[in-house]
């Protein structure tokens, strides 16, 4: 195949058979001889301070090989900014959620460990918690880190234009009200970790990553070793979704079990434990207040977000500022004013879930359809005189280099029957429409670009290393099918080698959904220079010039004269006797503003670049008992080029059971206090099969000129966009508007009841 | 508790394990005989990661005891390819994209196969109701469906 020709295919992924078969390897299928298997004791308070810990007959048990507790710790803390660093992953002095790992023991089986669990004698000093942000931030409300007053962990404000003076001027102005309740990740893989420690100060770690060098460069602080003793090893991801991003307290007490122990000890959590001890998704009280003018052209904006962010930090600015961040990356806006604060409460800690927020953005998309209605234009309409385009800057001062929101919204539209359906459906079935732009990845500092090299064999086959990560993506098979096609080799002739800290080249990791962007760049690049190399060589030996010469199938040939041609073998043989072995380096960075921050500088190019996708739902809802059933979903999707429309499309179908069927209607977290009442698979409802809409996936090209082959990110506003149109689409079915998610039928009944308290 | 040798007849070979009593299939799969492809997503029944085939009936052995299915034939995800030649349902898998972190995987493919030995036709509204068992995170069941329904043409 030509350069261009593979990519773009349907492709079948490189890590499918191995998954197909059950060969692909988790971390807990993992074994190493002499393994341990650990266990952590967990706080049943949500907030006490630890007066004792008394392991003495727990380390007496038979079979018991390591104890430790937040002595073992020695008090380090960890937070992924310099300013956010209060986790202490196993703590000394207080515990400040239920769950909390308290101490942890390493025997030679489960059952010993969870026997030697029940040995610790823990004395706590009980103290007031608080459970409920908005409390949380109140005065006299119990303080939950000593250096942080009315438990705000991070405020955000930014302001941009004469805000109020908007206001006074705009034709209509809204001001609504969203929330949410906290929902979770629940990856089908609980979280699990394995570490080895050898004589020679060496620290392996198996654990679920979105970025193998993050959990290396982190623990390597927490364990103060040297970046390259720490390795994080590949291994297969059972989802991630930004539930794996950060460090987490397993990886750091598996690592100190194992340096106590002299021996490799594994932990799997349980399914309750990978509710409760790792992350979720935060819940938000969303204020939004909008000013248009008479066409509907926002004038005025304004959001206050506060997250309840659990005990501790986490990725806290990040997840605070995303709020905003969609919202000016799919809207024209002028004058703005955002507060977001994420606030301490006794719960566990959250996290970035898929660019969570059903509340923030489900809220946005609603009210412009409130304001569509009070105005009498189109909801289609009212997005398209707002949407952003190419060439246009962003609010706070990142350029679009290439746009499909218009595109998107119109296909959208066109493909659902939009036009003949929209208002005019029978009661009860209704239909609704979500857009929105997303970031493809953000600043990152050094951590922000990827590289990768690509090494040939004499015999005419390679091997491209690359710190890509998959966690379900494709990420791997993206990789590989960018560098075959350059190569115009098979994808099968390539061989990967990815994702381990001590091997691969830094990368950015799967987050922010940059990994298509900034991996597959570095990829090319590797394929680019490698290319260039084996063209040079062979110019020598077919008398030609390189750029008379083309390479393809294993050959390398004259593109005039193909019969004048040489293997790809002998072409890598003569590099090798030449001393100029053929190794290609690709390396890219995105073209951010580094001196971009969260909190002190919210301003300056976010993203290399950002993706745009607009999707229509259908629903069908049961008015005797509320329960709401999404029918029918077409999602359009700018992901720049399709490297595999398969998976593209994939990731669309995905995030409209998670986002859509899943965070709109269903997933929620109840609570007693600090206690999680349904931590279990059983109670906490997911989206499964027959629950599921037909999805028609239409995939825009906008072809990026910095991308890979044009290419951006695949799939991810599909959620942020089922949550507005799931939300429009009942107000459409029947004429009520619930601004609170999960929309459970309970919400369903009620507001008809309160609509219509005669039924 | 009271140790047991249990005969086990797994992907078509005879196999001695010593068991307690309350062990569950799956965790003998994984933990004694070492085919970790069955995977162990909940423990209680509710995710279907679990899945293997009993006399070709999906169950969950997270709720399966070990000393229960002796005399049975098992069949695990790592029993379903003849050598290097995939099972119908496995290919299907691969060439619709119905596999993306792979960890519901072998308990999906399980779950199809046995729809179609029972069912070499289904409709899709069957397909759906049959994998309702078993829990993706990652692919929103489109071609998951869209696989089985390929294989069955296949078969
Ligand atoms: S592990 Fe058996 S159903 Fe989840
Ligand atoms: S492919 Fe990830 S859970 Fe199904």
């Amino acid at each position: 195949m030509a350069e261009g020709e593979l990519v773009g295919q349907r492709v079948v992924r490189i890590d499918s058979r191995a998954k197909a078969t059950g060969e692909a390897r988790y971390t807990a299928d993992l074994t190493l001889p002499r393994m341990l298997h650990a266990k952590v004791l967990r706080s049943p308070h949500a907030h006490a301070r630890i007066l004792n810990i008394d392991t003495s007959k727990a380390e007496r048990l038979p079979g018991v090989k390591a104890v430790v507790t937040g002595k073992d710790a020695a008090g380090v803390k960890w937070g992924v900014f310099r300013y956010t660093r209060d986790q202490e992953l196993l703590p000394a002095e207080k515990v400040r959620y239920v769950g909390e790992d308290v101490a942890a023991v390493a025997a030679l089986d489960e059952e010993t460990a969870l026997e030697a669990l029940s040995l610790i004698d823990v004395e706590y000093d009980v103290l007031p918690a608080v459970f409920d942000p908005l409390e949380a931030m109140q005065e006299g409300a119990p303080q939950i880190h000593d250096h942080v007053e009315n438990n705000v962990n991070i405020h955000v404000p930014i302001e941009v234009g004469d805000v109020d003076r908007a206001f006074q001027e705009a034709y209509l102005v809204r001001e609504d009200r969203f929330s949410d309740t906290e929902y979770t990740y629940c990856q089908t893989e609980p979280y699990a970790v394995l570490v080895n420690y050898d004589s020679n100060g060496n620290l392996e770690i198996w654990t679920p990553n979105a970025s193998p060098h993050t959990k290396a460069k982190a623990l390597s602080n927490l364990l103060k070793m040297p970046l390259a003793k720490v390795k994080v090893r590949k291994i297969s991801t059972g989802g991630a979704f930004g539930g794996r991003s950060d460090i987490f307290p397993g990886e750091f007490i598996a690592a100190l079990l194992a340096i106590k122990a002299g021996r490799p000890v594994k932990m799997v959590y349980t399914r309750e434990e990978s509710f409760t001890s790792v992350r979720q998704a935060h819940s938000m009280v969303v204020d939004l207040k909008t000013g248009v003018t008479e066409d509907g052209r926002f004038l005025a904006n304004e959001m206050k977000v506060v997250l309840d962010g659990g005990a501790y930090s986490s990725t806290g600015p990040i997840a605070v500022s995303v709020p905003f961040l969609v919202w000016e990356e799919t809207y024209r806006l002028h004058n703005v004013r955002f507060n977001g604060y994420r606030v301490f409460t006794n719960k566990p800690v959250r996290g970035m879930y898929r660019c969570h927020g059903r509340s923030f953005m489900g809220g946005l998309g609603m009210q412009l359809d409130m304001i569509a209605e009070e105005l009498s234009i189109d909801p289609a309409e009212i997005r398209l005189r707002n949407a952003l385009r190419t060439g246009e800057t962003q609010v706070t001062g990142s350029r679009i280099i290439s746009c499909g929101l218009t595109e998107a919204i119109e296909k959208a539209t066109e493909t659902s029957g939009w036009k003949e359906k929209r208002g005019k459906l029978p009661y009860s079935r209704g239909i609704g429409m979500g857009a929105s732009g997303m970031m493809v990845g953000f600043p990152m500092g050094i951590r922000g670009g990827s590289a990768a090299l690509l090494k040939f064999n004499e015999d005419g086959g390679c091997t491209l290393i690359s710190g890509v990560v998959d966690n379900g993506q494709g990420n791997e098979s993206m990789v590989v099918q960018i560098a075959a096609d350059v190569l115009g080799m098979k994808m099968e002739d390539i061989n990967l080698v990815s994702s381990d800290s001590e091997i691969t080249p830094l990368d950015q990791g799967a987050y922010s959904q940059a990994s298509t962007f900034v991996s597959g760049n570095a990829a090319r690049g590797a394929a680019v220079d490698a290319r260039e190399q084996i063209l040079n060589i062979a110019s020598d030996m077919l008398d030609a010039t390189p750029g008379e010469l083309d390479l393809k199938d294993g050959q390398v040939f004259v593109k005039h004269r193909p019969e004048w041609n040489v293997w790809l073998g002998k072409v890598i043989r003569k590099a090798l006797l030449d001393n100029t072995p053929v190794v290609g380096r690709g390396s890219y960075m995105p073209k951010v503003d580094l001196r971009r921050e969260w909190v002190s500088n919210p301003k300056g190019q976010h993203a290399g670049t950002f993706s745009f996708g607009a999707v229509v739902a259908e629903v069908e809802v049961d008015t005797e008992t509320g329960q709401v059933r999404v029918t029918n979903v077409t999602g359009a999707h700018d992901c720049g080029f399709a490297i595999n429309p398969m998976a593209v499309e994939g990731q669309l179908e995905g995030s409209v059971a998670s986002g859509g069927v899943g965070a709109s209607l269903l997933e929620e977290h109840s609570w007693d206090g600090g206690q999680m009442l349904n931590a279990t698979m059983l109670e906490y409802k997911v989206p499964l099969s027959v629950d599921m809409p037909q999805i028609t996936p239409i995939i825009v090209e906008t072809v990026d000129p910095e991308g890979p082959f044009g290419a951006k990110e695949a799939g991810l506003a599909g959620s942020m966009n089922m949550f507005q149109a799931v939300g429009n689409a009942i107000y459409d079915a029947l004429g009520v508007w619930i601004k609170e998610f999960p929309i459970t039928p309970d919400k369903v009944l009620q507001a008809l009841e309160e609509k219509d308290p005669e039924s | 508790m009271e140790r047991q040798l249990i005969q086990l007849k797994v992907n078509g070979e005879e196999r001695d394990v010593v068991v307690s009593p309350n062990e569950t299939l799956v965790e003998v799969l994984r933990d004694r005989l070492e085919l970790t492809g069955t995977k162990m997503g909940c423990g209680e029944g509710a995710c279907g990661t679990c899945t293997v085939l009993l006399d070709g009936k999906p169950v969950r052995s997270c709720l399966t005891l070990a000393v229960e299915v002796q005399g049975q034939e098992i069949v695990t995800i790592e029993g379903l390819a003849e050598g290097a030649e995939l099972h119908p349902v496995q290919e299907a898998f691969m060439e619709h994209g119905a596999i993306q972190c792979g960890f519901c995987s072998p308990g999906m493919i399980l779950t199809g196969k046995a729809l179609l030995d029972e069912n070499p036709h289904p409709t899709e509204e069957g397909v759906r109701r049959a994998i309702s068992g078993v829990v993706c995170r990652c692919t929103g069941y489109a071609k998951i469906v869209e696989a089985i329904m390929a294989a069955a043409d296949a078969l």
